[in-house]
């Protein structure tokens, strides 16, 4: 019987089986209240709810959770509702029901708990129903103990179908997560204290920084410059606390990192495991965000900022920019920043000013000349554009394949040129993040592979030998000496291996 | 065509490179001048098909314009 394996092994595989009850109930409900009540429950050892077989006891761990999660998929395939209680299942997989879960874990006597247990006269598993550990409880002690449990088991399986008589299975889920998410309304502190700083961090840093700059300004314009730095991340941190809690605001912003935010951090390591792959990559990247603001601050008086703030920047500016020496100068690159720089960074930016301008005398100098103009990329290396000849016989071989006249206007050759060139910058941006993802700084033809295959150019159908082979010359096929045909044969075997499991 | 190189490799490297900050190993760019390719005949394709919807005879720098947002999109990695 799956669920009788299911305690040993419980334990290191408990989001899956934390997600599991929405299926196993209904099948529980169907195949072992009979079970209960006459020890009729041997007969179904054999064979799981779907009717296979299941896992022989002698099985190893693995494998017994390989049946377990198997049995589940196809139970949540027959069940009805299956879309309804996935999105249930992605609910609650918020962290806020790992705070919601530890808060009832820790304080037991709060009134939810209480109006939770008050349906069910179980005393002991008094906890709600519907929460996560409660309801694996329940599964393995029905399971787990044969004849004793009964007696513990009627109690508990009028809660269950409390819900079951007033409409269905499925609303009793319904309701919990609504509750919960009236039970967070209500405790609005906490929810947005730990969550939105983190997400806006990792999200969207531009507006949040700026956020934060302007906190800065606010409140430390008689502070050191030496402190400036540190302050800097943590008003980052702290309008949306402050916000929160509003006495407290200097408080935390003397003490750098307020008590409260680091116990936050540790409770949510300790509990969550989705949520830490959000979280902890902020966390982490708070110390390196210091670099990232100096070079915002630097910026701000470019965009619309309020104008108050204005003259403390200009104070804090060098040092800043002495500190964190940047590419970011490179990438403003074009005119707005040569007014800036001066006054920011007297060396470092004479040089960079220097350069620009002279780059700039070039380009104007071409344009007045009227020929191609040199393009300047973001980082501040000049490029060349393809040879327009080149485009030219290549569009006009597409545009007689596709059943135009081979006739291509030179407006239409500039556009087209022009949609190269935005192609081509495209190209280089995600070349680039692949290379980097993968810690190289050298792009590869595995990051192009893995490029044209998210354009979805490359598939199981497609290889890249043969799209090579159907543009390019021979030379050039040469040139390329592919193993890729490997990749994507695996790829399909593991697919077909996960669509034969599920049907 | 034969005989005629198909496009000057050092041209696209130098694109690439510029655009990505990146070094560009030996022969990735024939991969890229491949996906190259396979743009420009999605935009000559569309922009054909628009120009043909539009009324226009042959690829105009219109119906260009008009597919290059798409293409690029669908190119997008």
């Amino acid at each position: 019987m799956a669920r009788e394996s299911r305690p040993p092994d419980a334990t290191p595989t408990r989001r899956a089986s934390s997600a599991e009850p929405l299926a196993s109930i209904t099948r529980r409900s169907i195949f072992q209240t009979p079970g209960n009540q006459t020890p009729g429950v041997p007969r179904l050892q054999g064979l799981s709810a779907s009717g296979r077989k299941i896992a022989p006891p002698t099985a190893t761990p693995h494998a017994r959770a390989a049946f377990r999660t198997i049995d589940s998929r196809r139970a949540a395939i027959l069940t009805p509702h299956r879309a309804r209680r996935k999105s249930l299942r992605e609910v609650r997989d918020s962290p806020r029901d790992f705070l919601l879960s530890l808060g009832r874990v820790l304080a037991r006597n709060t009134e939810v708990i209480t109006t939770s247990s008050s349906s069910s006269p179980g005393g002991e598993a008094g906890r709600g129903p519907g929460s996560d550990g409660a309801g694996n409880d329940t599964t393995l002690s029905t399971v787990n103990v044969g004849d004793d449990d009964d007696d513990e088991e009627l109690p508990k399986r009028p809660r269950l179908s409390l819900p079951i008589d007033e409409e269905d299975d499925d609303d009793s889920d319904d309701l919990q997560p609504h509750r919960s998410v009236v039970f967070d309304e209500n405790d609005n502190f906490t929810m947005q204290s730990i969550e939105m700083p983190r997400r806006a961090y990792s999200e969207q840093p531009g507006g949040r920084l700026s956020m934060g700059s302007v906190r800065m300004s606010d409140y430390f314009n008689t502070n050191d410059m030496l402190h400036s730095e540190d302050v800097g991340v943590d008003s980052g941190f702290f309008p949306p606390t402050a916000v929160l809690d509003e006495g407290n605001i200097t408080m935390g912003v003397q003490d750098l990192s307020s008590p409260e935010r680091l116990d936050s951090d540790l409770v949510r390591r300790g509990l969550g495991r989705e949520s830490d792959f959000g979280i902890e990559i902020p966390v982490g990247e708070i110390n390196e965000s210091t670099f990232m603001i100096a070079p915002q601050v630097e910026d701000s008086p470019d965009r619309p900022s309020p104008g108050d703030a204005e003259p403390v920047y200009d104070d804090y500016a060098p040092l800043v920019d002495q500190r964190s020496d940047d590419f970011d100068d490179a990438e403003l690159g074009e005119v707005p920043a040569l007014e800036e720089e001066p006054m920011i960074d007297p060396t470092a930016a004479l040089d960079e000013q220097t350069e620009l301008e002279s780059a700039l005398a070039k380009r104007a100098a071409v344009r007045e000349l009227g020929k191609k103009p040199i393009k300047v990329s973001k980082y501040g290396i000049e490029y060349p554009s393809l040879p327009p000849a080149v485009v030219k016989r290549l569009a006009q071989n597409f545009a007689k394949a596709s059943g135009a006249k081979g006739k291509i206007t030179a407006d239409a050759m500039k556009a087209i040129m022009q949609a190269s060139d935005w192609f081509f910058e495209q190209l280089g941006d995600d070349l680039q993040a692949y290379a980097k993802h993968a810690g190289r700084k050298t792009i590869d033809e595995s990051d192009v592979l893995t490029l044209m295959k998210r354009q979805r150019q490359i598939n199981p159908n497609t290889t890249p030998f043969a799209l090579a082979q159907r543009h390019l010359p021979r030379e050039l096929l040469q040139e390329l000496r592919m193993p890729p045909p490997v990749v994507p044969k695996k790829r399909r075997k593991g697919k077909g291996e996960g669509d034969d499991e599920i049907t | 065509m034969p005989g005629q190189k198909l496009y000057p490799r050092a041209t696209v490297k130098k694109i690439v490179k510029a655009h990505s900050n990146c070094n560009v190993s030996k022969n990735a760019d024939v991969m890229m001048f491949l996906d190259y390719m396979l743009f420009l005949q999605n935009l000559i394709k569309e922009a054909t098909i628009e120009a043909k919807q539009g009324g226009e005879r042959g690829i105009t720098a219109r119906s260009v314009r008009k597919v290059t947002a798409d293409s690029l999109a669908k190119f997008r990695g």
